[in-house]
């Protein structure tokens, strides 16, 4: 069954939108992620696009982050006050990407910024997931354990000496703002331009820089995401006017029903070997954008509207 | 009174012919099966039907072989071709050229290939068929005609995505000088208004032409939400988060049972 997709304008299957959704959907359910950087690929494979993926999976991913957080606010897991930290930093990020975007889609060179975004990132946040879950693997194979820092070291010494230190009571953290507003930032950026949350770059943040305890870890995350992507959207949508509602509703319909079943998956597997899969699957990705920017392309040449005369 | 009616059967014989002399005065008419496309959720492109006829003595239609040639134009964009390099290891786009009056659409339909109807110099004095459109690019010295890769690449693509379409539709003969042809738009068909011409080729000559009007607007919810996006873009991306922030809500709260 076709559906005209008005900002995208052109028509496109709704199962097939549905199940694009479902799929994705399933994978970030199975391993606790956003999504994004999977959907986002897959939207302009499907030959939406680029600038219409991206503001689109924006909104999509302040729809699917919004029941994450609820459910992580119910278990006392956000620390309001480190995310609205992380969002201001955030806020500032997204406005500076979306300008950036709009910038580099005048001049016909979006496409090349989120490829390279994705290899870069991709490449190596999977390759660092990767190596740290197959250690971890071997070491519980070997009966290794880990030991564990005081959480009074954590911290390097460079971030004892910036100023502007700050007392976050849920994260148990006395700490400069500095560090999360530039980690909120540098999130809010790589949401304007590659369609994502971010959790992916915030996460690992959050834990080896901040030092943040992992229970707040994630809902504090999604808090964050919900806002950035929801201000990535009203500035993709001010800007370029490519928020496509139908689409992200569609795709959320999907998603939802398909990470109910992979969270149920999920459970069947170890931690480390989530980890694995996951990593493996983000440096498929990564590997497959860069394959499609090294290889000669058949055709040369590309057609896009310049928009404004 | 006699005096009169004489008169009058003398105009009429006069302006008969005229009508039978003058080669500008073949009658022809054409229409579409529909002149008016709306694109709504279900759209997924369209076809319509043009018929026309001839009736004149210029052209005898029963007796007298005739070709048509029908020219479909969507609106005119500014569209721009851009030609990947390689850089370093990868490939980028490197260099452009913008064409700021492109029809978005333009198929040709033709009773016969174009080379046996006309030769090419009448093609190109009427600027019909891809080789003959007459296409400029903004280059630095103001509009000039394209470079030739540049300028075939757009045809290409365009038509790779069914915008462009030539010696594809046949124009057919029904008899008694009707004929018919489809008129193909595929879904990502511009809106906008469309030119449909006419032509009447008899011995490689133009006979007749006539020119025709054929809108296609989005309508209804997909015009609502279009001129939503467009004109109050803030005002929309609010209404898309309030639409993701319920969703994520309901999802949540259903997820929950």
């Amino acid at each position: 069954m076709p559906l005209y997709l008005p900002i995208a304008e052109l028509s496109m299957n709704i199962f097939l939108v549905i199940g694009m959704g479902a799929v994705v959907g399933f994978l970030s359910g199975m391993f606790g992620v956003g999504g994004g950087f999977l959907m986002t690929p897959l939207l302009i494979f499907m030959g939406i696009p680029p600038a219409v993926a991206v503001a689109t999976e924006s909104n999509e991913i302040t729809a699917a982050s919004v029941s994450g957080a609820l459910a992580h606010w119910r278990r006392q897991g956000v620390d309001v006050k480190m995310g609205m930290v992380l969002i201001v930093g955030g806020a500032v990020g997204s406005f500076f990407g979306a300008q950036v975007f709009t910038y580099l889609r005048s001049l016909g060179q979006v496409d090349l910024m989120i490829s390279l975004a994705y290899v870069v990132f991709l490449g190596s946040v999977g390759g660092l997931m990767f190596w740290e879950s197959v250690r971890a693997i071997y070491r519980q194979h070997k009966g290794i354990k880990p030991k564990l820092k005081p959480r009074e070291d954590r911290h390097k010494a460079w971030i004892h000496a910036l100023p502007f230190k700050m007392r976050f009571r849920k994260s148990r953290l006395y700490v400069s703002a500095l560090l999360p507003l530039a980690i909120g930032m540098f999130v809010g950026v790589l949401a304007a331009i590659m369609g994502v949350g971010g959790g992916f770059v915030m996460v690992p943040a959050m834990i080896y820089l901040l030092g943040m305890p992992t229970n707040v870890v994630v809902g504090t995350s999604l808090f964050q995401i919900i806002f950035v992507t929801a201000l990535t959207t009203i500035f993709h949508s001010v800007n370029t006017q490519t928020v496509d509602i139908f689409l992200a509703v569609l795709l959320l319909v999907g998603a939802v029903v398909g990470a109910q079943v992979g969270a149920r998956f999920g459970l069947r597997l170890k931690g480390e070997q989530l980890r694995a899969l996951l990593a493996l699957m983000v440096l498929l990705v990564c590997v497959k954008m860069g394959v499609d920017l090294i290889v000669e392309p058949t055709e040369l040449f590309s057609v896009g509207e310049a928009g404004s005369h | 009174m006699q005096n009169l009616g004489m008169r009058n059967l003398g105009r009429l014989v006069v302006v008969f012919w005229a009508l039978l002399m003058a080669p500008s005065a073949i009658a022809l008419v054409t229409d579409l099966s529909n002149k008016r496309i709306e694109i709504r959720y279900s759209f997924n492109g369209a076809d319509l039907i043009l018929f026309g006829a001839v009736g004149s003595s210029a052209v005898d239609p029963v007796n007298d072989e005739f070709d048509v040639v029908i020219v479909v134009r969507g609106p005119e964009a500014n569209t721009v071709i851009r030609q990947k390099a390689k850089v370093g290891p990868i490939w980028i786009n490197s260099e452009s050229l913008t064409f700021p009056s492109a029809p978005g659409y333009y198929a040709v339909a033709a009773s016969r290939p174009l080379s046996q109807i006309a030769s090419d110099a009448v093609f190109a004095s009427y600027g019909i068929g891809f080789d003959h459109l007459p296409i400029l690019a903004r280059t630095p010295r103001g509009l000039a005609a394209p470079d030739s890769d540049f300028r075939s690449a757009l045809f290409r693509l365009q038509a790779s995505h069914g915008l462009f379409r030539q010696e594809q539709d046949t124009v057919v003969h029904i008899g008694e000088g009707l004929f018919k042809t489809d008129i193909r738009l595929p879904a990502n068909v511009p809106v906008g208004d469309f030119l449909v011409e006419t032509f009447i080729f008899k011995d490689g000559t133009i006979k007749a032409r006539n020119r025709i009007m054929l809108a296609v607007d989005k309508e209804g919810f997909e015009r609502a939400a279009y001129d939503f996006a467009h004109g109050y873009p803030f005002w929309y991306g609010l209404v898309a988060v309030l639409v993701a922030l319920t969703a994520g809500w309901l999802a949540g709260v259903l997820g929950k049972k």
